[in-house]
């Protein structure tokens, strides 16, 4: 009797698809978000949907930055900060996922469908 | 008739010797520190995968509820949320011993059986889990990480098993049902 059997190989191998397929499900990020919520000093929040494609610029503390969507995801194309890290976050589509530009005071989320999470604690 | 009293002597016995091992480990094991709740190696399981080879799944049956039961006592969780995990889990287990016995007979080795049992095990701890302790969807992202473990677990519990076995040998007379 030799120590592994090919059906041991058969089960290890599918409980090893299950244990992977329970990584993926329950760790593998949001479903495609919805919408889009911009956030803005001295405004209030505005709401763009995702299925558009629209550009549109938001009035900042220091200028205009200017927003794009387009495929259900958005970006900030350009915007009055130094470091552009708004910009170089890239293309939103996530749900959940985050792009700011702070020294402007603009934050962009987009949620709905499927939310992801970064931690949860209680 | 004397043969039948005989077999059953002789069947107690068994079950008493291997379930006496088992919660010896099972006691050596609730002694360990664990990194993360919930996640023991479970060797115990070692003996019963040992024992369903050998002797079947009614005697291995017997050998893990008893060390459910008398572990619990001699552990001092006797129907604590701890016994109630633990009972849930051997239940499980044996009931994927069964299915995978009914299933796939002598295709499977002592491998393949005990990571069955052990994901069946840490599955239904953590289904039970959610639904008396701690009823929050997020328990269940707890899921992947209890799950590798239970499998890596299994796995190395299903090797012991497996030298073990080998090392025995077959003896005359005890052959699985």
């Amino acid at each position: 009797m030799s120590i592994v059997r090919p059906a041991d190989a058969l089960v290890v191998a599918v409980a090893a698809m299950l244990v992977g397929a329970a990584w993926a499900s329950l760790w593998g990020g949001g479903g495609p978000a919805e919408y889009a919520q911009v956030s803005a000093p001295g405004a209030s929040d505005r709401r763009l949907d995702l299925a558009l494609e629209t550009t549109l610029e938001v009035r900042g503390r220091l200028g205009p930055s200017r927003l794009e969507v387009r495929d259900g995801r958005v970006r900030f194309v350009d915007s009055p900060c130094v470091g552009r890290l708004c910009v170089h976050s890239g293309w939103l589509s996530r749900s959940g996922q985050v792009a700011a530009c702070l020294p402007n005071g603009i934050v962009v989320e987009v949620t709905g469908g499927d939310r992801e999470f970064d931690a949860i604690s209680y | 008739m004397p043969s039948a009293t005989d077999a059953l002597g002789r069947d107690d016995r068994l079950i008493a010797g291997f379930a006496a091992l088992a919660i010896a480990i099972h006691i050596l094991e609730a002694a360990f520190p664990s990194p993360l709740p919930g996640v023991k190696p479970g060797l115990a399981n070692v003996i019963t995968v040992i024992v369903l080879l050998r002797y079947g799944w009614y005697t291995a049956a017997w050998v893990a509820a008893l060390r459910v039961l008398a572990g619990s006592l001699l552990v001092g969780t006797f129907l604590s949320p701890t016994f109630i995990m633990s009972a849930s889990g051997a239940v499980a287990a044996l009931a994927a011993l069964w299915l995978a016995q009914l299933l796939a007979g002598r295709w499977l080795g002592a491998l393949g059986y005990s990571v069955c049992a052990a994901l069946a095990h840490m599955g239904t701890q953590l289904l039970v889990a959610w639904q008396l302790f701690i009823p929050h969807p997020a328990l269940l992202n707890l899921a992947p990480f209890l799950l590798t473990a239970a499998l890596v677990f299994g796995i190395v519990s299903g090797v012991i098993a497996a030298i073990v076995l080998t090392r025995l040998g077959t003896e005359p007379g005890t052959a699985r049902p």
